[in-house]
């Protein structure tokens, strides 16, 4: 078994996970600087220490807080295999099995829906509540990750393969869907803001203000919707509105 | 000055580092990263605004697997550090105009910012060469602080850019006497055309259905709003 120390020093050490990110071997240089104290522990064989971090300098790649599940996972295989309970390819194959899925369910849950739903709703929140918009978002975001993060750790840990059980629970995928019409609806709420030029919370644009802001912004959705290059669109809108001051 | 290019260096420099090799805990985020730059350079009306405008910009971006995205962290802090020093040298927090060329200057740097992510990643694989020659003779500490020295170059590179966005508003400052008040109101107006547009981007990029009928919908709430308050 691993010291309740040991486990939070390789928790704190899984959030470095990405530190020397490579297209080489991606993760693996994090994988082994988190595993690096339990390995320690479990083996007081150098052969056997050695043959531990072999084994995990191999390609690995998954989110990086479901990162934290896997690793919580391996410790468990690992553990399991210093007491001569199971082989080394039983690791191995756990990791090859889990972090390709498990990183599509973290990638589409919290960068594709609730970073962009809760960094909408803090935009639109910004012209009533100014700077606190950024800490509104630090904190609701946080809420959810370090919860997360914390949570597969003890899981992966505690029972390894049950990963999947408890992630399969949260029904991330019914979540996504959700958060990104949220995501959508706040983001529009905050253009139309923005048209209106919402100033400590009363709009002040003139009617044709808000009906060149209302065409710039339709075109700007249409473009974007056929593809075309934001950074083009962008400055694009720039240029537009301001021509139209000019010929005001 | 220069104590305003070292500070932004070094915060650019660790929100660079936040963004990927640590914690990501979102405090590189546009919004959160132009505040708090905004904050620690006594322009937080510049960090927030700026920073609103690049969170719609970036807001459906993501870095899967080994495909980066335009880096989001390095235009917000550099558009907030050039446009605060525009404010500083008329000795007052800095205006929508201001904003507007930060935006505009520091915008491709999303694009630069990625291009260097992808060169220091390349680089990276030196460290796990060490890492698996440390590990061959039994260095398992040396092998695992592969890890933490790769942080090295991005942070360099990342504080690099960032001071030099601050001396580059230093620099800039210098032709405000030449700016006349039409090309400074058509600025202004500007910021409003950048805000919409990102806010478009951000919703025609959204992966979510029946987005087109959101923005109707929110259009007609502030369409409704805004004319019963002008009236």
């Amino acid at each position: 078994m691993l010291s309740r120390a040991t486990l939070l020093r390789v928790f704190r050490r899984a959030l470095f996970i990405q530190a020397g990110f490579n297209p080489l071997a991606m993760q693996s240089l994090g994988l082994i600087y988190a595993l690096e104290p339990a390995i320690e522990e479990l083996y007081s064989d150098p052969e056997r220490r050695r043959d531990a971090i072999r084994r995990h300098l191999a390609v690995f790649n998954t989110h990086p807080y479901i990162a934290a599940g896997l690793i919580g996972g391996i410790l468990n295989h690992e553990a399991r295999i210093a007491r001569g309970e199971e082989s080394p390819e039983a690791v191995l194959h756990f990791k090859r099995s889990l972090m390709g899925p498990l990183a599509a369910l973290g990638d589409g849950f919290f960068w594709l829906s609730l970073r962009p739903a809760l960094g909408a709703v803090s935009v639109a929140l910004a012209p009533w509540i100014g700077g606190w918009a950024a800490l509104a978002f630090f904190i609701a975001f946080n809420a959810v990750h370090v919860f997360f993060r914390a949570q597969m750790f003890r899981v992966g840990w505690q029972r390894a393969e049950g990963l999947v059980d408890v992630l399969g629970a949260g029904q991330l995928p019914k979540w996504n869907q959700r958060l990104r019409i949220l995501a959508a609806g706040a983001a529009a709420f905050a253009g139309t803001v923005l048209v209106a030029q919402i100033d400590r919370g009363r709009p002040i644009a003139e009617m044709e203000d808000i009906l060149g802001g209302f065409l710039l912004g339709a075109a700007t959705y249409a473009a974007a919707h056929y593809r075309a290059r934001p950074m083009v669109l962008l400055y694009a809108a720039a240029l537009a509105a301001a021509a139209a001051s000019m010929l005001k | 000055m220069i104590l305003h290019s070292l500070l932004i260096a070094l915060w650019g420099g660790l929100l660079g580092l936040e963004r990927r090799a640590f914690l990501q805990a979102m405090i590189s985020r546009p919004l959160i990263a132009a505040t708090t730059t905004g904050l620690l350079l006594g322009d937080i009306s510049a960090g927030v605004h700026i920073g609103l405008v690049f969170e719609l910009f970036f807001l459906n971006r993501a870095s899967l697997g080994a495909a980066q995205a335009d880096h989001d962290t390095l235009p917000a802090v550099a558009a907030t550090a050039l446009a605060s020093q525009l404010g500083t040298a008329f000795g007052q927090p800095s205006n929508a105009a201001m904003w507007t060329v930060g935006i505009l200057l520091c915008a491709p740097l999303g694009a630069l910012g990625r291009w260097f992510e992808n060169r220091l990643d390349l680089r990276a694989q030196r460290y796990i060469r060490l890492a698996v020659g440390a590990a061959e003779v039994g260095e398992l500490r040396r092998a695992g602080r592969q890890n933490l020295i790769a942080m090295w170059p991005p942070f360099a590179m990342y504080a690099a850019i960032c001071g030099a966005a601050v001396a580059l508003g230093n620099l800039l400052s210098l032709a405000l006497p030449w700016v006349s008040a039409g090309l400074s109101r058509s600025l202004t107006v500007a910021y409003a055309g950048l805000g919409i547009a990102a806010a478009a981007i951000a919703v025609g990029e959204c992966r979510a259905p029946h987005r087109a009928w959101m923005v109707g919908a929110a259009a007609g709430i502030i369409v409704a709003v805004t004319y019963g308050a002008l009236r």
